[in-house]
């Protein structure tokens, strides 16, 4: 069964035009990795999946919500747009944790300004998620006493915290100084592991094949190849691709 | 040497101690009306659509861009003209001050809305939240200890800037200092302990922004 079905997304800044159709169905369970050089459009379509990004055409459909862009659609309502998110966790490159308040606070203000639920709940959930991320002694300390590792494991925190049916992740370890990747990395693979829906942008490429499902390459807009790891890492068709992961290589 | 007769003043206590009252009560409340108008039309620049945030632009520049004194007299002689109704020197004082307060105070919270990053925004939209509550929640907090230092300083202004009021003839520490000096003779004592009574009041104000400010530093 699907949890995510983008159709044909297009989207376009001004007469930049950054997704030209780009289609992409994720099964329950499955782990997809979208790979490619920046300016590939893989960070603004992973955006367009929680509608951070409005697309101008295409389809979105996630669990019960549906959506339609372009000519005749109406422009979604900001409580549709809140009620899809609720179901959507997302993880950002610069974590974005909210900084006047405690890393427990930055878990449990979506459990309780979003779905209602008592302190107490909220709390014990929040201690919870902080535990599985290695983080139950910081449930105290603020965001600025954190390494850039911790804060991101926060941040994955709260977005486990609103239960989401699936995960995005946009290139969660590229801020992070290499000796603090590898703590961000095992949490996302624990959540694999444990069967969350995940979208990741990355840079891993060894990550990439090792967790993902499905890897999707992406080139100037359009998703050129998708496959296995084993397909479109080890076994790349297009020159494009070949050339992105031997200049890849050669840097890492 | 000029003998200092602080002792002349006694009979007077009571009338600074009004006018002194009077600068108060001014600034307190056009501090409030002030913000008020401030957060409205702070908040209503950066998000409002531009034939709103337009002209919001134009009241701000033209209160900033003009003399308070001006404004205050302008309201008290022109307006009741332009508008054909009679205007109290207190009612004049009170709106100039506070339409004054207001266009500073718009532009600190604008500054200070603005400054927040955009990444918190997404953030909050990211697990959900809706508008309204990102900004109450996210935004504005760290919006305000962004502003904090800003708002005393231009609230120490406002309570100095009170002192023109006396020039329509309201009551306040200043006009009661022009009125004591003309019946006792004695300016010098009179406008130097008026000026100590303003400082007496805004150094401990200066500190607590001090204070206010380093807490701020904390956290970040």
């Amino acid at each position: 069964m699907s949890a995510l079905i983008a159709g044909n997304i297009h989207k376009a800044f001004g007469d930049h035009e950054v997704l030209k159709g780009v289609s992409l169905s994720v099964e329950r369970g499955e782990v997809v990795t979208l790979i490619g050089a920046s300016g590939s459009g893989k960070s603004t379509f992973l955006r367009c999946l929680n509608l951070l990004e409005m697309p101008q055409q295409g389809e979105l459909a996630i669990g019960t919500h549906r959506f339609a862009f372009g000519k005749g659609s109406r422009a979604p309502k900001d409580a549709q747009l809140a009620q899809l998110r609720e179901n959507v966790g997302m993880v950002f490159q610069h974590f974005n944790l909210f900084p006047h308040m405690s890393v427990l606070a930055n878990v449990t203000e979506g459990p309780v300004q979003v779905k209602g639920m008592s302190r107490a709940e909220a709390d014990a959930l929040g201690r919870d998620l902080l535990a599985k991320v290695g983080l139950a002694d910081k449930a105290d300390a603020f965001p600025s006493r954190l390494s850039g590792g911790q804060k991101q494991r926060v941040a994955i925190a709260r977005a486990l915290a609103m239960k989401p049916e699936v995960m995005l992740f946009d290139e969660p370890t590229s801020a992070l100084d290499p000796e603090l990747v590898g703590e961000v990395l095992s949490v996302i693979r624990s959540l694999a592991a444990e069967g969350m829906t995940m979208v990741l942008v990355t840079h891993e490429m060894a990550f990439a094949a090792d967790v993902s499902t499905r890897v999707g390459f992406m080139n100037d807009g359009i998703m050129a190849e998708i496959g296995t790891p084993e397909e479109t890492i080890r076994q790349p068709r297009s020159e494009r691709l070949k050339a992105f992961l031997s200049r890849f290589h050669e840097t890492h | 040497m000029y003998v200092w007769e602080f002792a002349a003043l006694k009979p007077y206590w009571g009338l600074i101690g009004q006018g002194l009252l009077v600068t108060l009560f001014y600034t307190v409340i056009t501090v409030v009306a002030g913000l008020v108008i401030g957060l409205i039309v702070g908040i209503l620049r950066t998000t409002a659509p531009r034939w709103v945030s337009v002209p919001l632009r134009l009241y701000i520049e033209v209160f900033r861009c003009t003399p308070l004194l001006v404004q205050l007299v302008w309201m008290y002689y022109a307006l009741p003209v332009l508008i054909g109704v009679d205007m109290s020197p207190a009612m004049a004082c009170f709106i100039a001050l506070s339409l004054y307060a207001g266009s500073f105070y718009a532009e600190i919270f604008r500054g200070g809305i603005e400054a927040v990053d955009v990444g918190q925004w997404e953030a909050g939209r990211a697990i959900g939240m809706r508008r309204g509550k990102i900004f109450r929640r996210i935004v504005l907090p760290q919006a305000t200890q962004v502003m904090i230092p800003s708002f005393i300083n231009q609230t120490i202004m406002q309570l100095k800037n009170t002192s023109l009021v006396s020039v329509v003839a309201v009551g306040d520490l200043l006009y009661q200092g022009s009125v004591i000096t003309a019946t006792s003779y004695k300016p010098l004592e009179v406008y130097t302990t008026i000026a100590v009574l303003y400082f007496v009041v805004l150094f401990p104000l200066t500190l607590v922004a001090d204070r206010v400010e380093l807490k701020m530093g904390a956290h970040r």
